[in-house]
This record gives structure tokens, C-alpha cells and sequence, in this order.
């Protein structure tokens, strides 16, 4: 008897800074084994008001993760009566995961901004981080990251990070079987976040040939049989009105 | 543990390890076919990948023979090319020798025996080989990688084999249904060409959605008694 | 003693610390990989302990970093109830500790380096069994069998801080040419009593040696 399998995000997930934000991006396919389970699930994960996460690895996992982490984020608000750093979310994430020793398989993307600008983490699931200007993750993360080192170029604009995000989500999703279907972005500036859900959508079926409805009567009635269920009786009609309904 | 003369860095740590070698890879993808009266339908898709990879967008596994019958591969790409190879010399040796072109029945029963022939180191490869019979009706001979065969009307087999072979049970062999329309669906093994071309196409389209290692081009070839035509449709590429 | 997880980042790594006269210098290639993947080319692997105590990290990335929070943590709550700066031998006896009892857990091999008022500059090395020796110089990670010879022939004791910083530079760029493990950039960071002076090399600025 096989252990049960948990639902992997074969993924490509992103990030980039730009000056003044950073962009998320990530893909929508979501796997079991060789099977597309979900054609448009959600990667992009919120965190704080001014912290995203993109998520790879055991969909359960980073699904947990970032909600047990976000959950904490708002409770550390609430005590400290500031916003919460990028590296504070970073330092929760990366110690609980250390702790399980990589039994968590979440590989995440974070990425936010506060009072020390934008700020882009990767942490593996064994619970190491990395900072760097701009990262991928997840199995589509070598055919991203070749988009990412051939174009990423220091000072770019928002209209070209997000380009960017887009093309290097593209090419995982085109060349990754893990990874498919649409493309998630998410655009942190200062004072305001655009989550674009479904920004690309470059793999929309096209309508059959025909239609597969079942005409009514297609199953074969073989016997019919009533049965009546409900008896029906009736009393006096002055019975139990006088005490039982005062 | 660590002994005093031993390393005293972090180093990649060699821990035993087997390094078997296996000859065998599954290069994913589906193939399809459909027998009518009069026509048989072979189809599959072009793509060929290993693990999350796609090695090629291109790289047919369906193949016209020399004698009208076409054979479609699916399992390991470089086992199906081979055995492509060895039936077509022997579908040739038999066109000297005999003078005449084989008939997909003995193909069929040649195919069976060439794949039993390497019993203990199978070819890994599903096929299904799709022809006319002397009366002209199509039939579908599918196998099994040790040349297990089954004559039928419809088969699919592949990586989405399992996704679509319900939808072919459903519709061709009209399993479990009433209130079948004749004119468009036919009878339970006689599909109308055009509704059976229908079903190829939402067969594969449907299989891309859902399995990752279908996709790109699907190639549909057509057997008539006029001979074999060829059809090619994008499939999406994600 | 524990080995690297499957999927675990390694820093694969080139290290080294060098005593001169008035100071240390601690050194580091920039490669992090995962089985073939580099998952980052410019990494950091100089993590600041204390004002004047630096670490370099080889082995599992993940276990280094979990063990230098805890240090950098542990040197701070020491400041506060010490009210001095603590000594480079208390970040290495730390360090020897965690490391020495959680050996079957732990795949860390550390150096540590730095500069206080009673030792002045010392360099200190941690196995990954919990070893701690005391070294005028020392080099570690995977890269660093490649430069034994020549960090022997070179190394001279009371160097002045511009011959240690050559000497550093050239024993990384030369582990980094022939181990598969390293790469990227050579980092530097000078420690003396005035402060810490960081000091980045581009692969493309790297000295040059034979290539055949």
C-alpha cells in the first residue's frame, strides 16, 4: 500500500524588482502526477497588506504556510501597532520551515515592500533564503530564469518588469509540463498592490466540434416501481387545538 | 565520524549509491483509432518529452506502411522507431519474395510475432495498426508490448489512453445507452466518418486539457480503399 | 554526522579566513547550488555576527543560516548583559557547541573570524563534527582541497592588510577555477579595530592565472 500523494504544484513562479516595486508572477496549473488537476488555481498568496508570496512545491503545504504565517503577520500588527517588515515575514517562514526539516515542502516566492523599499526573497523548503533582485521557482524556474538573466537589466519600469514577469511565466509555461495555462501577476508599489489575476491568458480551449449532452431517456428505464412513503391520516379536527397551541 | 586526518570541510558528502542502468523511458503521448465500414482513422499527437521535458513538438508516432495499413507507436519513441523500421523491411522482403502486397491481417499476425520475438527484453511500446479487410471493412488490431492482440473497432493508448478510452466505450460502442441516433452516431461499432473525425479531434483536445505530456500537433491519418490521407491540427502547447 | 537532504541547497563553497597584522580578512566564492541547479550566483556567504566578528558559511545552506540567526541572536543578548562587545572566541565556542551536540542533524562547516580588544585579530575553524581549532589562517567548503599548496607556500605570518587581501583573493580565484562547487564572485571583508571594509570582485576582474 502506497502513501497517499499530495497534489504538487509543478510550477514556475517569479519575481522581480523594479525601481520603486517589485512584481510576482506565477502560472496556474496546478498537477497530480501527469494529470492537470486544477487548469487555473491560484499561486499568488496574500500575506500582509503589502507582502505576496508565490508558492511551489506540496500545494497543501504552501496553501498552510502562507496562511498560518499571514495569520501571525496580522497578530504581530496588532501588538506592534506597525506595518510588518519583508524580512520579519522572511524570518517566520524560513525558521518554521527549518523546523520541519523539509517535511513542508513549500518553496516560496516573497515579496513586498516596506519602510526599506522593495524587497524579493526565495525560501527553499529546507528553510534557507536568498535575496536577490530577481528569482524564480518551482520546476518551470530554469526556463524562467533563462528569460531573467538574457533581458533583466538594473532601473527598469514598471511596464517592463511586468513584461518581463509575463515573458519569463510564459516560457515556463510553455516549455515546463509541470507548468501551464494562465498568468498570475502581482504588482507591489509603495501604497498600493494590483493583484492582475489572469493577466495572459494564452491557452484558451477552443469550442468542440460538438456537443457530448446526453439526450433525456438515453438511460433505459428497466422497471418502475412506487413506493409510498408518506401515510396520511386524518383526525378529528378539533384534536389538540385547544392546549398544545396556546 | 569524522577522524582526525579526515576532511575537515563541506564538501558534497558520497553516500552509496546504485547506479542501475535502465534501457527503458516513456516518451508519453496518445494514439487513437476509430474502424468504420469503410475507413479506418489512426490518429495521434506529435509531442515527445521525458519527465517534465518535451524533447520535440514534432516527432510523429504514426506511420503509413507500404501496404495501406498505418501503425501507431506510443510508449519509448527510439523502440517504436525501430520496430517501424524492421516492419517496413519485412513488409518489402515480403513484396519479392510473395510478389504481392501484404494483407493487414498477416501484418497484423507479423506485427504479434516480431514484438513475442523479443519475449525477454520487450520492446516498450503500446501499437495499434489499423487496416482494411478483403471485404473493405476498417479494423483496428491492438497490442500489448509482448504481442498480445485484439481485433477491434476502437482503441486509444498512450499517456491519456485511460482518459479517453470511456468517452470511445460511451460514444462508439454506445455502452449503456438508448435513443441512439443512427444517421449521426450510427450503430455500436459503426460510426459515420464524419462524426468518427468529430470524435478524434474532441478526443485529443479534451486529452490535451487534461494530461501534461499530450499536446502540440495532432496527426490523423485516413485509410480508404482510394488509400491514406493525412491531417494535421494544432493542439495548445502548454 | 548528517548529509545533505535530497533537494537541500548547498554551498557547494569555496571559504577562508586570514589573520594579518591589525586584523582578519574573511573570503568567499558566490555559488549556491541544488544538485546541478545554481540557485544563486552572487550569494552572501559572509553572514556579520557582531560589529567585528564575521562567519563564512559551508555545507547545507539552510543549517548555516538557522545556526548563524542563532549566534547573531545569542552575541546580542551577550552585548546587553556584558555591556562590552563579546570576543571572536565566544562566537566560535557558540558555534562549537550547537554544532558539536547536533551533529547527527546538522551538515555545517563554519569559520569564524573577527577582531576584540583582548585577542585582537584571531581566526577560529569549526568542523563538521564540532572541532574547534585556533588558526593564523584557515580555508574550508569543497573548493578548498584545491588550494592547500598553494595557501602553504603563500601565507606568511603579519602580512600587511593589502598582501592578506591578495593572498585571499588569489587562493579563492584559483579553488573556484577547479572546483565545480565554486564559483561567481570572490567576496572579502576586512575586520580591524577601525571597522569593516567589504570588498567585491566581479568574476570578470578576477586575477588571472594559467587557463591552459
Amino acid at each position: 500500500m502506497k502513501a497517499p500523494r499530495a497534489t504538487s504544484t509543478g510550477t514556475t513562479i517569479v519575481g522581480c524588482i523594479y525601481d520603486g516595486g517589485l512584481v510576482l508572477g506565477a502560472d496556474t496549473r496546478a498537477t497530480e502526477g501527469p494529470i492537470v488537476a486544477d487548469k487555473n488555481c491560484e499561486k499568488i498568496h496574500y500575506l500582509a497588506p503589502n507582502m505576496y508570496c508565490c508558492g511551489a512545491g506540496t500545494a497543501a503545504d504552501t496553501e498552510f504556510t502562507t496562511a498560518l504565517i499571514s495569520s501571525n503577520l496580522e497578530l504581530h500588527r496588532l501588538s506592534t501597532g506597525r506595518d510588518a517588515r519583508v524580512v520579519t515575514a522572511m524570518t517566520m517562514l524560513k525558521q518554521m520551515l527549518f523546523k520541519y526539516q523539509g517535511h513542508i515542502g513549500a518553496a516560496l516566492v516573497l515579496g513586498g515592500y516596506d519602510v526599506n523599499g522593495p524587497q524579493l526573497y526565495t525560501i527553499a523548503p529546507h528553510g534557507s533564503t536568498d535575496k536577490l533582485p530577481y528569482v524564480t521557482m518551482g520546476s518551470g524556474s530554469m526556463a524562467a530564469m533563462a528569460i531573467f538573466e538574457s533581458r533583466w537589466k538594473k532601473g527598469m519600469t514598471r511596464e517592463q518588469a511586468v513584461e518581463l514577469v509575463k515573458d519569463a511565466i510564459e516560457s515556463g509555461v510553455f516549455n515546463d509540463l509541470g507548468s501551464g495555462s494562465n498568468v498570475d501577476v502581482c504588482v507591489i508599489t509603495k501604497s498600493k498592490v494590483d493583484y492582475l489575476r489572469n493577466y495572459r491568458k494564452p491557452n484558451e480551449r477552443e469550442p468542440k466540434e460538438q456537443s457530448y449532452k446526453f439526450k433525456r431517456g438515453t438511460t433505459a428505464v428497466l422497471t418502475t416501481e412506487i413506493t409510498s412513503l408518506v401515510d396520511i391520516e386524518t383526525e378529528p379536527s378539533n384534536a389538540g387545538a385547544s392546549e398544545g397551541r396556546a | 565520524m569524522l577522524s582526525a586526518a579526515g576532511p575537515t570541510h563541506a564538501g558534497p558528502v558520497r553516500i552509496p549509491m546504485e547506479h542501475g542502468f535502465s534501457p527503458y523511458t516513456d516518451n508519453g503521448g496518445t494514439t487513437l483509432a476509430i474502424a468504420g465500414d469503410d475507413y479506418v482513422i489512426v490518429a495521434g499527437d506529435t509531442r515527445q518529452s521525458e519527465g517534465y521535458s518535451i524533447n520535440t513538438r514534432y516527432c510523429p508516432k504514426v506511420f503509413k506502411l507500404d501496404n495501406n495499413c498505418v501503425l501507431a507507436t506510443g510508449g519509448m519513441a527510439a523502440d517504436g522507431q525501430n520496430l517501424v523500421r524492421r516492419l517496413k523491411q519485412s513488409i518489402e522482403q515480403y513484396h519479392h519474395v510473395h510478389a504481392k502486397t501484404m494483407s493487414p491481417s498477416a501484418l497484423a499476425q507479423l506485427l504479434s510475432v516480431v514484438l513475442y520475438g523479443k519475449r525477454h527484453f520487450p520492446y516498450f511500446v503500446w501499437n495499434t495498426l489499423g487496416g482494411l479487410d478483403a471485404d473493405g471493412s476498417g479494423w483496428v488490431y491492438s497490442y500489448d508490448p509482448v504481442g498480445n492482440v485484439e481485433k477491434r473497432k476502437w482503441a486509444c493508448a498512450g499517456s491519456a489512453g485511460h482518459l479517453i478510452m470511456p468517452f470511445l466505450d460511451a460514444k462508439i460502442g454506445h455502452h449503456h445507452q438508448s435513443q441512439i441516433d443512427a444517421k449521426t452516431e450510427g450503430k455500436p461499432g459503426s460510426v459515420p466518418f464524419d462524426t468518427a473525425m468529430k470524435y478524434t479531434k474532441d478526443a485529443f483536445t479534451s486529452a490535451t486539457e487534461r494530461d501534461i505530456y499530450t499536446g502540440d500537433l495532432l496527426e490523423i491519418f485516413v485509410i480508404r480503399k482510394s488509400g491514406v490521407t493525412v491531417e494535421q491540427i494544432p493542439l495548445k502547447r502548454d | 554526522m548528517a548529509q545533505l537532504k535530497p533537494g537541500e541547497m548547498n554551498l557547494g563553497t569555496t571559504i577562508m579566513a586570514v589573520q594579518f597584522k591589525g586584523g582578519v580578512i574573511v573570503g568567499a566564492d558566490s555559488r549556491t547550488t541544488s544538485g546541478t541547479w545554481i540557485a544563486n550566483r552572487v550569494t552572501d556567504k559572509l553572514t556579520q555576527l557582531h560589529d567585528r566578528i564575521f562567519c563564512c558559511r559551508s555545507g547545507s545552506a539552510a543549517d548555516t543560516q538557522a545556526l548563524a540567526d542563532i549566534v547573531k541572536y545569542y552575541l546580542q543578548m551577550m552585548t546587553q548583559s556584558h555591556g562590552e562587545p563579546p570576543r571572536t572566541e565566544m562566537a566560535a565556542n557558540l558555534f562549537q557547541s550547537l554544532i558539536y551536540q547536533n551533529k547527527d542533524a546538522l551538515m555545517a562547516g563554519i569559520i569564524v573570524a573577527g577582531w576584540d580588544k583582548y585577542a585582537g585579530p584571531s581566526v577560529y575553524s569549526v568542523s563538521l563534527g564540532g572541532a574547534l581549532n585556533k588558526q593564523p589562517f584557515t580555508i574550508s567548503g569543497s573548493g578548498s582541497s584545491y588550494i592547500y599548496g598553494f595557501c602553504d607556500a603563500n601565507f606568511k605570518e603579519d602580512m600587511t592588510k593589502d598582501e592578506a587581501i591578495d593572498f585571499a583573493r588569489k587562493a579563492i580565484t584559483l579553488a573556484l577555477s577547479r572546483d565545480g562547487s565554486s564559483g561567481g564572485v570572490v567576496r572579502l571583508a576586512v575586520i580591524t579595530e577601525d571597522g569593516v571594509e567589504r570588498i567585491f570582485t566581479p568574476g570578470n576582474a578576477l586575477p588571472k592565472f594559467w587557463e591552459g
